[in-house]
């Protein structure tokens, strides 16, 4: 590689940076932007009691004992109450998939994190719903 | 009389001595408050003397000039602003945005994270040197900051006036420069020394073999616009380009100094003392609370010291449109060459040590040496070029 | 060099709170600027993967694997998958053998860009470092379309796959591999045409073949020197569909060093890899049958397996991985689980290939062997 060709790929690299500097940027304006989650996303679940008939296999398939069951607290005539562990949960997708009565579902709802270690274990009245409180930060809110 | 010894009066009498007490402690008090008036008229004769001298115009307005515009505030702010334009580039050029979040467009991010720098706990390693360790890194600061005097902001609004004014550019500030930036690398290899760990102390070693390999291509490089404007004083040299810029006659020269001013930074690519995944931080590694703060904002002064050189040397300073006052011309060029400098620094890997002698001693000393030469062969042997960059 | 030159050595902790050692050390002997001696030290990382394996049954294993290393998840746990089919005599439909191999060369396409950014990085470009991070943010979300996450895919099951190829899926995987194809010549040039890349990456971290052998190295570490030794081609698995396409081994020959390989062979070699798994992808992809994704018979036999052993191989990102498994009569959980990580031969080799250089290559050698912890410590 002589001096003059040194010299080319020196130029070539200014040249590629240099365009770089007026494109727009990858990243999102997180929390006003935020990428697309599809709907096949492992985020939190959600337990639908109406279907549900407490047979515990989604207890039996978590790998990491996320799930914590409680078949005394009926609301509908077979169904059960679930606590899940998020400080345990590993959003592998096991339990969704061992589930053969369609009551427990993924969302694509990723942003759980909270400020108290309390506030992660959510549950029977916590996952049986999407709802929850708007965050506040500087004046904005969000979700 | 009684008890005579060797003719002298013992006789004592307790009375009279008793009497004449108040009179001596009353001459002591004298004495005192005599001292203490002539303190006080002497603190008040030198605080009347400096009024005298401000409050002459030139000299007033030397203070004004010195510390407000273009001076010290100015200089604090442009490196706050300087330090944010970094931060925003070296984002771009990475695919995302910088600081955002604090002011609009993250004007105030400096100032949070100043302030955080400032607030957290000062770590003294067990070995160093203590005291050292802490003079070092602001001694730093101030010898960064002092060169920014003699920089040629404007012709009129400037620190130091053409050479012969009063308060005149000195006749060899390019070489007054210069010195005062060689003694940077010195203060790095002497706070790697002092901090007492491995990793610093090979740190400091690369700094000062950087030294070693830069600065002497940077110091001939500046040679060339020296001798085309007949005199080492950076007034002379910036009021000398008013017809042509020493870029279009030097180009190689630019960018030899280009190259040696960002070796002799410790930037990107020739970072090897600071290097960020050999040596963790190289001389910088121990430093914590304020004393990062410091080297943080020296080592950004060092750039824009190095820019600034570049305008007035190669760029024509102040010479520009003429509708424009001098140091707005100076302030959008320096902006520009800046932003060359940051694109430049961000483009490359970083080279190994000696990878770094090697190049600047075998590539850049002898393009810098011939451009010496042909400089002095155009001098001398072309007439017509002598009235058209002495200038007016 | 004379014994008592180590006198005046000193002894640095390339510690593991370093930039560029992530939860590894070493123990470097430096005399100046050269490097005399070097005692990796493993260790730093250990979290007892093997041990959590004898308390998981064979479906949920797998997420223990996956974790290990995360650039290279599905690589990672499918030597385990593999294991288990072989214990439990499980027949895989020939759509899931397809999908998994696709899915495979997606992976490692993935954490090949991932290590041009690592690489580049710790060399000191940070504009570079970002760069190739943006194409392999198209590629997670692909994943995260396929399988609902972007890194953690656990996209294996005894017996075939758990997610189908759903046309937004597809569409998101070419919008990846085209975007990966379009930016091999700006990378080329940024890498490969750097000036100052060549200048720290040739003649740096240099062996030969043999040495490469005889230290058990594979993967793009030995190919890079001109063996054409891949496990995809010398023992197709029978669960993959490697053997349905002809396709080339991707090695490069230097004719400055037959037979020798240094940094930036590695580079070249990595950058061969991925365009041998787009060319496999590429041929894959219309030889889609229709079809069941999973053995149906597999979610009885997978929850109690014969006592046996079985051993899962695939040719990872960095090497040939393997895992062995031992069980009992009737077992709902492993006996024994035995994982081998292809780095462990890549960190220790670097006792051998780093004396004589100096200390800046130090880095640059390390990341052109590209070694990961998690695979040494598990």
């Amino acid at each position: 590689m002589g001096f003059v060709g040194n010299l080319g790929d020196i130029f070539r690299i200014l040249k590629h940076v240099f365009r770089q500097v007026f494109r727009r940027p990858f990243t999102y304006f997180y929390p006003w932007e935020d990428r697309p989650y599809p709907e096949t996303t492992r985020g939190r679940h959600i337990h639908v009691r109406e279907t549900c008939t407490g047979c515990a296999q989604c207890v039996r398939a978590c790998p990491v004992a996320a799930i914590h069951i409680d078949k005394e607290d009926k609301k509908f005539e077979k169904d059960c109450a679930l606590t899940f562990d998020y400080t345990r949960c590993i959003f592998c997708g096991d339990c969704v998939r061992s589930c053969r009565f369609e009551a427990l579902f993924h969302t694509p709802i990723v942003d759980i994190s909270e400020g108290d270690r309390e506030d992660l274990i959510y549950g029977p009245d916590k996952i049986t719903t999407l709802d929850r409180d708007p965050l506040e930060w500087r004046g904005w809110r969000f979700r | 009389m009684v008890g005579s010894l060797g003719g002298y009066d013992m006789q004592f009498d307790f009375f009279t001595w008793f009497g004449g007490l108040w009179d001596w402690i009353y001459g002591i008090l004298l004495w005192f408050w005599a001292i203490i008036k002539w303190l006080g008229i002497w603190i008040l004769d030198i605080i009347d003397g400096i009024w005298i001298l401000a409050s002459i115009p030139e000299n007033f307005m030397f203070l004004f000039r010195a510390i407000i515009m273009p001076g010290l505030i100015f200089l604090l702010l442009a490196l706050i602003f300087t330090i944010w334009f970094t931060r925003k580039i070296w984002a771009r050029i990475q695919d995302r945005r910088g600081p955002t979040h604090l002011g609009k467009y993250g004007g105030y991010q400096l100032f949070a994270d100043a302030i955080k720098l400032m607030g957290k706990e000062i770590i003294i390693p067990d070995k160093a040197k203590a005291w050292l360790y802490r003079i070092l890194p602001s001694l730093l600061l101030v010898i960064v900051l002092i060169p920014f005097a003699f920089i040629p902001w404007d012709p009129y609004w400037n620190i130091m006036g053409p050479p012969g004014a009063a308060y005149g550019d000195l006749s060899v500030s390019l070489v007054l420069v210069f010195a005062l930036l060689t003694a940077v690398p010195v203060f790095s290899l002497l706070i790697g020394w002092v901090t007492g760990s491995k990793y610093s102390l090979i740190g400091g070693f690369r700094a000062a073999n950087n030294q070693f390999a830069a600065e002497i291509p940077m110091v001939i490089s500046s040679v060339g616009p020296a001798m085309l404007a007949g005199s080492l004083s950076l007034f002379s040299i910036v009021a000398a380009q008013t017809s042509i810029w020493y870029i279009v006659l030097l180009p190689i020269n630019f960018a030899t100094f280009m190259v040696a001013s960002i070796a002799s930074v410790g930037t990107f690519p020739f970072d090897a003392p600071v290097a960020d995944s050999e040596i963790i931080f190289g001389w910088r590694t121990e430093l914590s609370g304020i004393y990062f703060t410091v080297i943080y904002f020296a080592e950004f002064a060092e750039q824009m010291l190095y820019s600034a050189l570049m305008v007035s040397l190669f760029l024509g300073g102040f010479n520009g449109l003429p509708f424009l006052p001098g140091i707005v011309n100076f302030i959008i060029k320096w902006l520009v060459v800046y932003f060359i400098f940051t694109v430049v620094t961000s483009s490359f890997y970083r080279l190994r040590q000696d990878q770094i002698v090697h190049l600047c001693w075998k590539y850049l000393i002898p393009l810098s040496i011939l451009n010496v030469v042909l400089v002095m062969f155009a001098m001398a042997y072309l007439p017509w070029l002598v009235p058209l960059v002495v200038g007016g | 060099m004379s014994p008592d030159i180590l006198d005046e050595s000193c002894v640095i902790w390339f510690g593991p709170q370093h930039v560029s050692a992530h939860g590894w050390a070493a123990k470097l002997t430096l005399v100046g600027d050269y490097i005399v001696e070097c005692d990796p030290n493993a260790g730093y990382f250990h979290r007892s993967a093997e041990k959590c394996l004898e308390f998981r049954n064979f479906r949920q294993g797998s997420m223990i694997l996956e974790r290990i290393c995360m650039m290279e998840a599905f690589l990672g746990e499918y030597p385990y998958i593999a294991a288990v089919e072989k214990i439990a005599d499980l027949e895989v439909p020939e759509r899931a053998k397809i999908m998994r191999t696709i899915m495979m060369e997606f992976n490692r396409i993935h954490s090949y860009q991932f290590w041009f950014g690592q690489f580049a990085g710790e060399l000191g470009l940070f504009a570079m470092l970002l760069w190739p991070w943006v194409d392999r943010e198209y590629s997670l979300d692909a994943f995260e379309q396929l399988t609902g996450s972007r890194h953690t895919v656990s996209y294996a099951t005894p017996g075939g796959v758990k997610y189908d190829f759903t046309p937004k899926f597809l569409s998101k995987m070419d919008i990846a591999l085209s975007r990966c194809r379009n930016r091999m010549p700006l990378f080329d040039d940024m890498l490969a045409g750097s000036p100052t890349f060549r200048l720290r990456a040739e003649g740096v971290g240099q062996y030969t073949a043999k040495q490469a052998l005889k230290w058990g190295l594979s993967g793009p570490n030995i190919k890079a020197c001109g063996i054409p030794m891949d496990l995809r081609k010398d023992d197709p698995d029978p669960n993959l569909a490697y053997d349905m396409i002809d396709w080339e081994v991707p090695t490069i020959h230097n004719e400055d060093h037959p037979g020798e390989c240094d940094a930036f062979d590695r580079l070249h070699q990595r950058f061969k890899e991925i365009e041998t798994s787009l060319d496999i992808i590429e041929k894959l992809l219309p030889l889609l049958p229709e079809g069941p994704i999973i053995d149906p018979k597999a979610r009885g036999k997978a929850n109690r397996l014969p006592e046996g052993e079985g051993y899962g191989r695939v040719e990872g990102a960095r090497g040939i991985t393997t895992v062995w498994l031992k069980t009992m009569e009737k077992a709902q959980t492993p006996w024994r689980a035995k994982i081998r990580g292809p780095c462990f031969a890549s960190y220790y080799s670097l006792k051998h290939i780093v004396p004589g250089a100096r200390f800046a290559d130090f880095p640059a050698i390390f990341g052109s062997l590209d070694p990961y912890p998690g695979w040494w410590d598990r």
